[in-house]
């Protein structure tokens, strides 16, 4: 299952080697720091929302506000309480944590901007606004989050392993193609859970939706990104081998490529 | 859970029964014996008609959507159930796990149904990657991917009807359809099936396919008698 192509595709490494080390450190998550998040849908919650949301995530979160119809992708539908970026497994809802990490880093790729215009309490206040779109949110609980463990130190050695992981034992490539251009066998025929037409991420663009730091990358393969046909291998690999997915994932950007970077 | 202001009850047609239930001891009760037939058109269906040839993998994993025997018309993967039943037999869940095996690409049984609290395993038989979608509301989704001899098992509480699919082999899918009661059977490959311990009264007995939809009929149980139903689904 092995395709050609990467038999004479060896090495490359520790050009791109640089470039992901100085993603390891360059951007720090913005988690929330002492944010409080109210429980209840506030005044305050809902007049953010129908001011800076509801023009693309619709009235009633079905992702259908007036600018979303010509958009791609489009706005989150937040009815089904499916979240892409979270630090819990795959299938579960969201903490509020991930919520607000969202809402302030934004999208990249997607007109979700990093919502800095607003201040921590007003980005703080549409959250239960979002989930109160959703039944999910009464009937379940977000599971606990993934603990990220001690990252292992970036060798050439876990490169290669990752590499291993990419192309035999996991098929990376199947959608995101050999090289990381999101281009696999299975990259056109896929489509989210709403229907529409998805592309697998194009790793060499380096601008992760779900942040650049390695442990955003690391819970990413880990969690999947409900939704999407982005599953979740966390049943497949070990706290190790996730380091290695990780830093070959990492030295497929291809910085030359993507100076405005 | 606190801070909830209005949910939207959506979904509806995917939700099933969902009402209290008593076990009792059932001594006397009937059985129900039946069949669910397609009366339409079976020279149309996909199915069959490779007749014996040997065709390209892809086309031998043809989805069964409408899967109807030639000797009796009857349609197999329709989940048979009694819906408004509220006192019965044990909620068991089985022990042993049902299984759902990924084969050359084909997820095989193509339906399971089963009682809210069991888990089924499910499985991949291939060498390659599968990866293994739901997109349920009231169970909590899953979106796994897995490799060769990979066993996941999953536990399924809420009565709902899930569409398991793979990503990678858009073609294959399959159905769990999970039940609030012990009252149920999925039909096989002639269309027959079976339900007992039903303690004597009237009953909705209803039948669900993926294509056809749903059909309903009164039933009315006799204590230590077997009562016999047919259920057609015409086309149009
Ligand atoms: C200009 C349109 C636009 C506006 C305005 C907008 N969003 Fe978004 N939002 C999007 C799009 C598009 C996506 C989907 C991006 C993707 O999936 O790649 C998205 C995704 C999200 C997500 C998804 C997170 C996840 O993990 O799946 C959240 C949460 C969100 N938006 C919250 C908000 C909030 C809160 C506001 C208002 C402060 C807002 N958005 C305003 C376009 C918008
Ligand atoms: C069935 C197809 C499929 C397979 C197999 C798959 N992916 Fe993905 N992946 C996707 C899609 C589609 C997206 C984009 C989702 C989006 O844009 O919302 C994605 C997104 C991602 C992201 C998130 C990038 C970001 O924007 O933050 C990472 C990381 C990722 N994949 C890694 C992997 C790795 C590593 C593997 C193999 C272990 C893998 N994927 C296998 C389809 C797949």
């Amino acid at each position: 299952m092995k395709p050609k192509v990467l038999l004479s595709r060896v090495g490359l490494w520790s050009a791109t080697a640089a470039a992901s080390a100085a993603l390891l450190i360059g951007i720090a998550p913005m988690t929330a720091k002492a944010v409080n998040i109210p429980t209840e849908v506030t005044e305050d919650g809902k007049n953010t929302y129908k001011k800076y949301c509801s023009p693309c995530h619709g009235e009633e979160g079905k992702g259908d506000g007036p600018l979303a119809r010509s958009m791609l992708p489009k706005p989150r539908d937040f009815t089904r309480g499916a979240y892409k970026f979270r630090t819990t497994p795959s299938g579960s809802l969201p903490t509020d944590d991930d919520i607000y990490r969202t809402i302030s880093y934004g999208v990249p790729n997607s007109t979700m901007i990093p919502w800095d215009i607003l201040t921590d309490a007003q980005r703080a206040s549409v959250i239960p606004v979002l989930k109160s779109f959703s039944e999910a949110f009464g009937v379940r609980k977000p599971d606990p989050s993934i603990s990220v463990g001690l990252e292992i130190r970036p060798s050439e050695k876990t490169v290669a392993e990752g590499k291993k992981i990419y192309e035999e034992k996991l098929e990376c490539w199947k959608c995101h193609g050999v090289e990381g251009r999101g281009d696999g066998p299975s990259a056109a025929e896929q489509e989210d859970d709403f229907g529409f037409p998805i592309k697998p991420f194009d790793f060499t663009t380096g601008k992760f939706k779900g942040g650049n730091s390695s442990s955003d990358v690391y819970l990413r393969f880990t969690t999947g990104l409900n939704g999407t046909p982005m599953p979740s291998f966390a049943k497949e690999l070990t706290d190790e081998q996730r380091w290695c997915l990780t830093h070959y994932v990492l030295s497929l950007i291809k910085p030359e490529e993507n100076k405005e970077k | 859970m606190s801070g909830f202001v209005g949910w939207n009850v959506i979904f509806p047609k995917y939700i099933l029964a969902d009402k209290d239930y008593t076990e009792v001891e059932v001594t006397d009760g009937g059985a129900i014996i039946g069949n669910v037939k397609y009366m339409g058109d079976l020279a149309t269906l996909s199915l069959n008609l490779s007749g014996n040839w040997e065709l390209p993998e892809t086309s031998t994993t043809a989805p069964e959507k409408l899967v109807v025997s030639r000797i009796n018309n009857g349609l197999k993967y329709a989940v048979v159930s009694i819906t408004d039943i509220t006192k019965g037999k044990k909620r068991a869940t089985p022990t042993i796990h049902p299984i759902i095996d990924q084969q050359k690409n084909t997820y095989i049984p193509h339906v399971v149904a089963i009682l809210a609290g069991t888990t089924i395993d499910i499985l991949n038989g291939d060498e390659e990657l599968h990866t293994v979608h739901t997109c349920s509301v009231k169970n909590q989704p899953f979106n796994l991917g897995t490799t060769y001899k990979q066993r996941i098992s999953e536990k399924f509480d809420s009565p709902e009807i899930i569409k398991l699919t793979c990503d990678i082999h858009k073609k294959t899918y399959a159905w769990i359809v999970i039940l609030d009661n012990p009252y149920f059977d999925t039909t096989d490959k002639n269309g027959y099936f079976e339900i007992c311990d039903i303690p004597p009264g009237t009953y909705k007995l209803q039948v669900w396919h993926e294509e056809l939809g749903k059909l309903e009929k009164e039933v009315t149980i006799h204590p230590k008698e077997t009562s016999n139903i047919e259920f057609v689904y015409s086309p149009n």
